[in-house]
């Protein structure tokens, strides 16, 4: 199958979804506006502690939301369009993987089209905090029009890298099975760290976060060239060949897990 | 003494995950370092209030070992769980009340994570971070009084939450609507001195302060043990709201035969 | 068209351990138990075939059907469909299968039935044209209609199946593996999928390998049956000799018109009677018209039992009853 064809297969499933989910218009509006809410508790949190303390090691409001702001959206693209490998422990535990490997096709790419996940909440909440720390670091002359690109830029490669650690997580259940205690610490604690400067943390962790689980460059390296014009252009590039290598990497170590795969079941 | 058995019954239930738990643990410690790195980054240019950073570091410890007592219980009690299935019919059946009975349950799942959650979890962070303990008897005592009554909370918060099920389909986001809440306003991460006016006065008219803040500000000897008595008011009011959901519940699966 | 050469397949699992610190000495330690699920099996399926394959629970039948499928790779062995491996070359292998696992949807749980259609006829690349003439032919066949726009989850058990056979038909492969397609259906829902079935086979020629519980399918759909015990065949042959070889008794039933004689020497007992005579069979009962006998078609020939019989009084009804299938199962397991 071609890529092309891989893609409309996957343009159809997100139109099927979306319609699906919008015949039942009260539990939508009402999952999207309790999403948007926990997301907001979420930030509170963080702008808590700025409105107290000002900024966080020289970080201010609208930079810290920054950061915020882009882990957000960069999970939330990794998350609308491959969930079902945030998920694949339920493939493992039920044997469901068997089904896909009689697909004509790669499983990963059976499995990403599985489901499509609508996050307009998330959306919100992120777009609304990006929008609002952009609109007043523009207004401050921290920034110019030029980072609106950029950030679009970052958000990207953001997702891949995203996915890359939680395909890699992932691949570890053809040996433990159980993975959601090791989702726990790459996927989750790793992404909340990230949601601050990296400088707050004790050495070893910043190079852990920048190299092991590399959730930094989600948004916090980006974000120093970005804003402050520290490091410099060429790290922008750098992070595109970053994110691809994560990805390739990733891809490789699911490639190797896959062949280990033993169903379930008699 | 049935109800004692049930608690032991999902305590011994618990314990042969206890291996899987253990590296769980590390999983969940590493939140709590990471909250605890952000305060000693901000300690090192702000005063901390009262607290200072190493206050504040223990104040984490805390609310980050308590948490498995007073938060993360059973996500409805199990109730939803048994409405999908349609148990629940079956336990309203049972000649002893269901409020007790799924409460007795509860309290051995938190006897369990106190011992296996909560302990273990602090011990790393009072060698990671040499906290001190509290110096007099009756803090140690006021502090368990207030955990007590906070877990007594979280389980009537939960049995509503569960009781929900059987009226909307969605009582899971109930639940997570119930952790930012606890995330927010019970001090999870910010004492509640520190929120904005608006947001504190919201606070102290729900009972979520009384599920980490009030524990831990015992705990740092800087509460009196008047605070208690707010611990037991809520305990009073939430129970009746429990014994009155259960009238309601019942006649709801009545209605829809089970 | 399916060749199977001395397929093994062991599978390892960790030792669970016992006693303190039991979960974390499992996780650090690498100690496995080796199972043979599968042991040496091999067989030839031809072209427009129907074949059952049965087994006991956890006899292999299911590992099997993975490793043909290329869900699995065997252990050692080889498997070949269609003149390609299932397992080196499983993505044009695939392409030309069908498969059903009855505990499982292939369906899209949140979604209309027929837009789980739509993304599979993209997924195997069947042109439109295509499509909405299988659609209809299976629409029909089926009746799928009245579910069309239902999502999966809501489907009940007969539907959905019915559902996920037109599913693994769409991109109309040549060969079908059903893994207990009628698991959990009414007798109802049992007898659609089985005239659906046999359409499959006889008028479309489609090779079909299916596992099953219910003896039911064996006998109204195969000709030829497989039974796999403890990882191995213990038998592959026709359905009727199968029985044959069991060798279970047929028990006929005469009616005489008037008076009828049994000679000397035949006893009434649940025993074979004596070597010495004629005819082996073993007399069950005897009422006042009738006879009950136990016979073993494959060492009499039943005209010559018909004979005897008509030796002792006027027949007026006869009634044969071959053995149930369901024993002769019980008996081969």
């Amino acid at each position: 199958m071609t890529m092309r064809s891989w893609i409309s297969l996957y343009a159809l499933l997100i139109r099927t979804s979306i319609r699906s989910r919008m015949q039942y218009k009260f539990n939508f509006l009402l999952g999207t506006l309790l999403a948007a809410l926990i997301q907001i508790s979420e930030f509170l949190m963080v702008a808590i502690v700025l409105y107290k303390f000002g900024a966080i090691q020289g970080w201010s409001m609208h930079e810290i939301g920054y950061l915020f702001a882009v882990m957000t959206l960069s999970k939330t693209i990794y998350r609308m369009f491959a969930d079902e490998v945030h998920h694949l422990e339920k493939y493992l535990v039920n044997g469901e993987l068997d089904q896909l490997l009689t697909r004509p096709m790669p499983v990963l790419l059976a499995l990403l089209p599985q489901k499509f996940r609508l996050m307009p909440g998330e959306i919100l909440q992120g777009g609304f905090l990006l929008w609002w720390s952009l609109d007043g670091m523009m207004a401050d002359g921290q920034i110019s029009w030029v980072a609106v690109p950029y950030t679009l830029l970052i958000i990207g490669t953001g997702a891949v890298i995203l996915f890359s650690i939680g395909l890699a997580t992932a691949t570890c259940g053809f040996w433990m099975t159980r993975i959601t205690v090791l989702q726990n610490l790459t996927e989750d604690a790793a992404r909340s760290a990230a949601q601050y400067p990296l400088t707050l943390y004790p050495k070893w962790m910043i190079s852990l976060l920048l190299f092991a689980i590399p959730v930094g460059l989600v948004n916090y390296v980006p974000a120093l060239y970005i804003l402050r014009g520290e490091l410099g252009g060429w790290i922008l590039p750098l992070l595109a060949v970053a994110a691809l290598f994560c990805l390739l990497l990733s891809v490789r170590f699911w490639q190797y897990g896959i062949t280990k795969y033993q169903s379930t079941g008699s | 003494m049935l109800y004692f058995t049930l608690a032991s019954k999902a305590y011994a239930r618990n314990l042969q995950y206890r291996g899987a738990h253990m590296v769980h643990n590390i999983a969940s410690a590493m939140f709590g370092f990471m909250y605890a790195c952000i305060w000693i980054g901000l300690g090192a240019d702000h005063a901390l209030g009262e607290y200072g950073t190493q206050g504040m570091v223990a104040y984490i410890a805390f609310t980050q070992s308590a948490l498995w007592v007073t938060s993360f219980i059973t996500n409805g009690l199990g109730i939803p769980q048994t409405v999908r299935t349609g148990h629940i019919s079956l336990d309203l059946m049972r000649p002893v009340h269901l409020f007790p009975h799924l409460m007795a349950r509860e309290w051995g799942q938190i006897a369990y994570q106190f011992i296996y959650k909560s302990i273990p979890i602090y011990l790393v962070y009072y060698f990671v971070f040499s906290i001190q303990l509290p110096g007099t008897l009756t803090s140690y005592l006021y502090v368990a009084i207030a955990l007590i009554g906070a877990a007594y909370l979280s389980i009537c918060m939960n049995y509503l939450i569960g009781a929900s099920a059987l009226w909307t389909t969605e009582s899971s986001w109930l639940y997570w609507g119930n952790h930012a809440m606890i995330n927010l306003l019970a001090g999870f991460f910010i004492p509640i001195e520190w929120l904005p006016s608006w947001l504190q006065t919201i606070a102290w008219l729900s009972p979520y302060p009384y599920l980490l803040y009030v524990p831990t500000r015992l705990y740092l000897g800087f509460g009196d043990a008047s605070y208690l008595w707010g611990t037991l008011f809520w305990c009073v009011l939430l129970t009746l709201i429990c014994l009155t959901a259960t009238l309601l519940l019942r006649r709801k699966v009545e209605v829809q035969g089970g | 068209m399916i060749e199977v050469s001395n397929i093994r397949k062991e599978f390892r699992t960790p030792v669970v351990k016992q006693g303190r610190f039991s979960g974390l000495r499992t996780l650090f330690t690498r100690e496995y138990r080796l199972k043979e699920a599968v042991r040496g099996i091999s067989f030839q399926v031809e072209e427009g075939e129907f074949v059952g394959y049965i087994g006991p629970n956890g006899a292999g039948k299911s590992t099997t059907i993975k490793m043909l499928t290329g869900i699995l790779h065997p252990t050692s062995g080889h498997v070949s469909i269609g003149g390609l491996s299932p397992h080196k070359a499983r993505r044009e292998v695939v392409r030309n299968l069908g498969v059903v696992f009855g505990q499982r949807s292939q369906l899209w749980w949140d979604l209309p039935v027929i837009d789980s259609f739509d993304i599979l006829a993209r997924m195997y690349g069947v042109r439109e044209t295509e499509k909405v003439k299988r659609m209809r032919q299976f629409a029909e066949l089926l009746d799928l209609e009245s579910f069309w726009a239902t999502p999966v989850r809501k489907l009940s058990l007969g539907q959905r199946m019915r559902a996920d056979l037109a599913a693994a038909m769409l991109h109309d492969p040549d060969v079908l593996f059903l893994d207990e397609p009628t698991i959990g259906l009414d007798v109802n829902a049992k007898r659609n999928i089985r005239q659906f079935l046999k359409r499959l086979n006889t008028e479309f020629g489609k090779t079909i390998l299916l596992t099953t519980h219910d003896m039911d399918d064996i006998e109204q759909l195969c000709r030829r049956v497989m039974v796999i015990n403890d990882g191995q065949l213990s038998y592959d042959g026709t359905v009727r000799s199968l029985r044959d070889t069991i060798g279970l008794p047929t028990v006929i039933t005469v009616t005489y018109r008037g008076a009828f004689h049994i000679p000397e020497g035949y006893r009434i007992s649940k025993e074979a009677s004596e070597p010495e005579l004629p005819i082996r069979l073993n007399i069950i009962a005897v009422e006042d018209h009738t006879v009950t006998i136990e016979v073993n078609r494959k060492e009499i020939h039943t005209l010559d039992i018909l004979n005897l019989l008509a030796q002792w009084g006027e027949l007026a009804d006869v009634d044969m009853q071959d053995p149930d299938f369901e024993d002769v199962i019980h008996k081969v397991y």
